[in-house]
């Protein structure tokens, strides 16, 4: 990627610049980059934006994990077994089509609007993702292999072990991916509405107090952490999946 | 070669439902493979042969008649059946080394025999330098290599082999054949090869078993009498080869042609310890 992926944010850069300096905006809808660059530092140096960033980041870090391997399971399971996929798959889809932001209402009088609400949110944003890639994945293992260990006797937690799960994991990768891009969205969303810390939060405040650089500088961070989390998964993957990257690279 | 009922075929029919309609895939066949042997089987697409050779190696079991290995019915794959595939079938996320150990997972050898024995055989497949290198950095010969190393490792005494040497090129073939039969007698492995190349089948086989479509059955066997290493060009090879394809096509042409016995053929030498062609209908 290098510096092509960098050429069209600095554009955006530049056009920003000459939109505030020309005022095609007046200064209090779109400030100037010098002034968002000014108040970014200032919310560094006074250990707020860490703050906020620190606490949206844990509660991805907790949501997360609880929908991941609550999908990961619900997805073994459909996976490995018709007979679950039959209970178990309606249900799901149609859970699946309902917006995150749809629950909040309901989730709210549920359980208040404390950190479970936005646990809950999160977790759902992870969850269908990895529910749906886990079950392609399983499903996806070549018949093929898995006669080979039927040749070689494997029992069915040596075809579990060796062959299944192994297979499955590129599509439980990317169901991560996903999750976790879901999981950092739905925070935001969950943050706009009922916070008072996190990057959302941010975002709510400065809207209310019309305090533009701040929203830019959380609309940034919180791009900047998401595409962080992304890479850092990619590599991974790189790492875990050396057989298969090279393969497209060959 | 000591005990001619080594693996018995006897009267086995496979039957598949094909959209409702029944489909014959292999009519009462039967076979006797002797304890050492390379019996190559081929015919045309679609006269059973894979599927003879999948009901051997125990990886289907709906069929009548009775398969029996070593005196013991056949009721699913054993470790003493090994299986190579067309497609080698590597698992693409292990090493070489680590899809080799995949059919000792099973065996009963210690750790260090385990390791011993992968070597050895990635040795004996002349893979000794890729047993770190990934499925896909092989070629396709390569591959199969890897995959008839996985199904010698825990030493079979029957090696069953579906159209191995299929999707690779002439070249290749020819070398991986000359291999195989190396193989073969040095480890002194019973083999039994599908294949639809006749020249392969002719050039391995101790006998030829050649197969005819719908339905399935044996229509000859053809004993090739010929010290190895053979020649491929050889005159009595050819022979031989004529035989076979005389035989292959006359059962496209003549389907209800009963089967020929030949003169000169190993089983009938033999007399009634190795029956060459046991046919039943």
């Amino acid at each position: 990627m290098g510096l092509t992926g960098a050429l069209l944010p600095g554009a955006l850069l530049v056009l920003w610049w000459i939109a505030s300096d020309k005022g095609f905006l007046a200064e209090q809808i779109l400030p100037p980059p010098a002034y968002v660059y000014e108040t970014a530092r200032d919310m560094i140096a006074s250990g707020e934006l860490f703050h906020h960033a620190g606490v949206s980041l844990r509660r991805v870090v907790v949501g997360f994990a609880f929908g991941a391997a609550a999908g990961l399971s619900l997805g073994v399971a459909m996976g490995l077994s018709r007979r679950a996929e039959d209970y178990l798959k309606p249900l799901f889809l149609a859970f699946a089509q309902i917006p995150t932001l749809g629950w909040i209402p309901l989730l709210m009088l549920l359980v208040g609007i404390d950190e479970a609400l936005k646990f809950i949110v999160i977790a759902k944003g992870a969850f269908v993702p990895m529910v749906v890639n886990t079950f392609a994945g399983i499903r996806g293992v070549s018949p093929k292999l898995i006669e080979v260990g039927r040749a070689l006797k494997f029992s069915d937690w040596q075809t579990l072990r060796l062959i299944v799960l192994p297979g499955a994991v590129p599509s439980i990768f990317t169901g991560i991916r996903y999750g976790l891009t879901h999981s950092w969205t739905s925070l935001v969303g969950v943050e706009l509405l009922a916070s008072s810390e996190g990057l959302g939060y941010l975002l709510v405040w400065g809207r209310q107090m019309f305090w533009l650089d701040m929203v830019i500088v959380a609309i940034i961070v919180i791009g900047l952490v998401g595409f962080a989390m992304d890479k850092s998964l990619d590599r991974t993957e790189v790492l875990i999946q050396r057989w298969k990257r090279e393969e497209l690279a060959a | 070669m000591c005990n001619p009922a080594h693996f018995q075929i006897r009267k086995v029919t496979r039957e598949f439902n094909v959209n409702g309609e029944k489909l014959t895939a292999l009519d009462a066949v039967s076979l006797d493979i002797a304890e050492g042997e390379f019996v190559t089987i081929v015919g045309a697409s679609g006269c059973g042969k894979s599927t003879l050779l999948r009901l051997g190696a125990g990886l289907d079991t709906t069929y009548s008649g009775r398969i029996s290995h070593e005196g013991k019915v056949v009721t699913g794959p054993s470790l003493d059946r090994g299986m190579v595939f067309q497609e080698p079938r590597l698992f693409p996320w292990l090493t070489v080394e680590r899809n080799v150990a995949l059919g000792l997972e099973n065996s009963k050898f210690t750790k260090s025999e385990k390791k011993r024995l992968v070597e050895e055989h990635l040795e004996l497949v002349g893979l000794a330098g890729f047993a770190r290198a990934y499925p896909h950095q092989l070629s396709g010969g390569m591959a199969q290599r890897a995959g008839i190393a996985r199904g010698l490792v825990n030493r079979p005494n029957v090696l069953f082999l579906d159209e191995p040497f299929g999707a690779l090129d002439a070249i290749t073939k020819a070398r991986l054949q000359d291999e195989l039969n190396d193989i073969w007698a040095r480890e002194r492995i019973t083999m039994v090869l599908v294949t639809h190349d006749v020249e392969e089948a002719v050039y391995l086989g101790d006998r030829v078993v050649v197969m005819s479509p719908r339905p399935g059955r044996i229509r000859d066997i053809v004993a090739v009498d010929l010290p190895r290493p053979r020649e491929r060009t050889s005159a009595a090879l050819a022979r031989v080869r004529t035989r076979v394809l005389e035989s292959l096509n006359s059962t496209e042409s003549k389907p209800s042609v009963g089967p020929r016995l030949v003169e000169g053929e190993r089983g009938s030498k033999s007399g009634p310890l190795r029956p060459a062609v046991a046919l039943a209908n």
